[in-house]
């Protein structure tokens, strides 16, 4: 294919496949180049797989606690076997749905890995040697992000797993350390602590969940997972990892001093990288962040007619923040104007209880008061006095509002609880619309239902909060 | 511990340790040398319910006398409590971030929330109840209560 082509795209996950379809809607003759299946890590080894599996054990708990709600099942217990094959059957699913959609936009899928060998020139070569260059108007980088490794001596033993590998196993480990308290590291803990494994969690910052959620909540939900029986380790470093009797020791550091967890698998959950290193971007000088492609409000590089989007840009690695871009840059690449507005991108995380937040959290609105921005007032409301949560038998958690003090703009919001990741669409709205306390306590929440405990947060923002009683 | 005071009305009795000075919001304050040992009154913690989370000021934290030292959640509501003491946070619980319940199960003992450097032990005490005046307050707020009930 030498053909001349509109927009050539490095990439078919979330970002680069949204990017095709929306390119394409816009009348852009579109190549997207993909050296797997489409959908990315997100469809593929992400957001999808996990979440299935997320599905199944929360299932297990509701099952094992469903004598308490009246009903009766002598034995709940997983299924590994069929548990993967409907994990794997909502992946193919969603994978060929994504394929027909490109398909029917006449996107051309060219499979293999891609290069950019000239400012508008992608070579991309296929797993059997086979080579094309695309010629592009405008060319977008998304290639997505790869799992870090970090520093640690015994990565490469057998029985210690990243998340992708992680999410298809044939036996539940009797117990599982994990390495990463943050979003990947927590999900996976709660599934493998429902699937019946002892598990240990090590983080190396202060909280869990660093600069995803509110800290108070990542408190609460430390002590909600101590609780239930994990063993969470707050500001240790992990130092080796090696073998040991009952499969794999790992030795950390922390303000105590040195301590041992030993256990059958060892899952090392620290972040993810912008997958940059082979796209040929150093040798025409494309300007970096590191190891994240620089870009401006409009998602373009440094060189004329090359952007980039989703996590090769660094900043918040969610699939729905690149699928955002996606939109963006195939608007600017046929001519529009559009910069990106991260204010309203929520941030999820599906451990048991469900965490979500968008905008400020409150240390953030207390450094910005320090530069003379208005202050803030935070309003919260516990799960436990919302009918809907009791009748669930979900009472944990609470949510929080972070308010503009005088206007009652809402700044951020923050939940823990029930179907929290369900729950922050309206906190998102509010933070993109520039909604007011105010606003939310007046639109009208049907009882009895989740969303109520919004409606009742809101309230708090004139001490006006009806089902919950304060004492200060 | 020392001699303990009792209160009792209906079907509650509320104990006060003779060994401790108290906020009168409810916060103990206990003098171990330079440092002062700080919790909830057990009349607090059971007029609060079951304790579900604790956030107390984290360690190297300086806190002067009534500013706001800890939060505690329960069932029923939020408290906020007063530092009974000025100083410097020098150590917390660490069962506050793992069984904060063991405040309404021992809210003198293992239920204590943190150790206070205090910068003027003397001086604060001065404006804290003695354990009889406690006695007294708590005799006084739980006749309230009980006229709400």
């Amino acid at each position: 294919m030498n053909d001349l082509c509109d927009v050539a795209i490095l990439g078919a996950g979330p970002g680069g496949y949204v990017a095709a379809l929306r390119a394409a809607q816009l009348g852009a003759n579109v190549a997207l180049v993909e050296k797997e299946r489409v959908g990315g890590t997100c469809l593929n080894v992400g957001c999808i797989p996990t979440k299935a599996l997320t599905t199944s054990a929360e299932l297990l708990v509701k099952a094992r606690q469903a004598d308490g709600l009246g009903v009766s099942i002598p034995e709940a217990a997983p299924n590994l076997p069929s548990l993967m094959a409907h994990k794997q059957g909502v992946v193919d699913n969603l994978v060929s749905g994504v394929e027909q959609l490109l398909r029917k936009r006449q996107i051309t899928l060219v499979e293999g890995e891609g290069r950019l060998v000239r400012p508008d020139t992608v070579r991309v070569t296929s797993a059997t040697g086979n080579v094309v260059e695309i010629l592009a108007r405008h060319v977008i980088l998304a290639p997505g992000s790869v799992t870090a490794r970090p520093p640690i001596p015994g990565l490469d033993l057998s029985g210690v797993m990243t998340s992708t590998e992680a999410l298809d196993i044939a036996k539940v480990p009797e117990q599982l350390v994990v390495v990463g308290g943050g979003v990947i590291g927590l999900e996976f803990a709660c599934i493998y602590e429902a699937l019946g494994s002892q598990v240990t969690v090590l983080e190396m910052m202060p909280t869990l969940l660093p600069g995803v959620t509110d800290d108070s909540l990542a408190k609460r939900l430390a002590l909600i997972l101590r609780r239930r029986g994990m063993v969470i380790h707050t500001g240790v470093t992990v130092e080796v990892i090696e073998p040991a009797k009952s499969g794999l020791r790992v030795i950390f550091a922390g303000a105590k001093g040195k301590d041992a967890v030993e256990g059958e698998r060892v899952l090392v959950a620290v972040g993810r990288w912008p997958n940059t290193d082979d796209l040929g971007l150093a040798e025409f000088g494309v300007k970096m962040n590191g190891r994240a492609i620089a870009v401006d409000e409009h998602l373009g590089t440094n060189l004329p007619n090359v952007w980039a989007i989703g996590d090769a840009v660094g900043g918040m690695m969610l699939a729905h923040k690149a699928m955002v871009d996606g939109r963006v840059v195939a608007e600017n690449v046929m001519g529009g104007k559009r910069a990106v507005d991260y204010r309203s991108v929520p941030s999820v995380v599906f451990t048991r209880p469900e965490i979500a937040s968008v905008g400020l959290t409150e240390a953030e609105a207390r450094a910005r008061g320090a530069d003379g921005l208005p202050q803030f007032k935070v309003t919260k409301f516990p799960f436990s006095a919302n009918p809907r949560s009791q009748i669930l038998g979900e009472t944990e958690g609470q949510i929080r509002l972070v308010c503009e003090v005088g206007s009652g703009r809402v700044l951020g919001v923050h939940v823990m609880g029930p179907h929290a990741t369900d729950l922050i669409a309206e906190g998102a709205l509010a933070v993109q619309v520039g909604a007011t306390a105010d606003d939310l306590a007046w639109t009208t929440h049907a009882h009895p239902t989740l969303p109520e405990a919004m409606l009742e947060a809101a309230l708090g923002f004139r001490d006006a909060t009806i089902h919950f009683h304060s004492k200060r | 511990m020392s001699e303990i005071l009792e209160f009792t009305i209906d079907k509650f009795t509320f104990k006060v340790p003779t060994d401790r000075y108290y906020h009168r919001e409810g916060v103990w304050a206990l003098a171990e040398g330079d440092r002062v040992r700080i919790g909830l009154s057990d009349f607090l913690q059971q007029s609060s319910g079951d304790v579900a989370f604790a956030e107390v000021e984290s360690e190297g934290s300086d806190l002067a006398f009534g500013d706001e030292m800890a939060t505690i959640e329960t069932m029923k509501t939020d408290i906020v409590l007063p530092a009974p003491v000025g100083g410097t946070v020098v150590e917390v619980n660490p069962a506050m971030e793992s069984e904060p319940e063991v405040i309404n199960r021992d809210p003198y003992g293992e239920g204590w929330l943190a150790v206070i450097e205090a910068e003027d032990w003397e001086s604060d005490r001065d404006r804290l109840l003695d354990p009889q005046a406690y006695l007294a307050r708590v005799r006084e707020l739980a006749e309230e209560e009980m006229k709400k009930l």
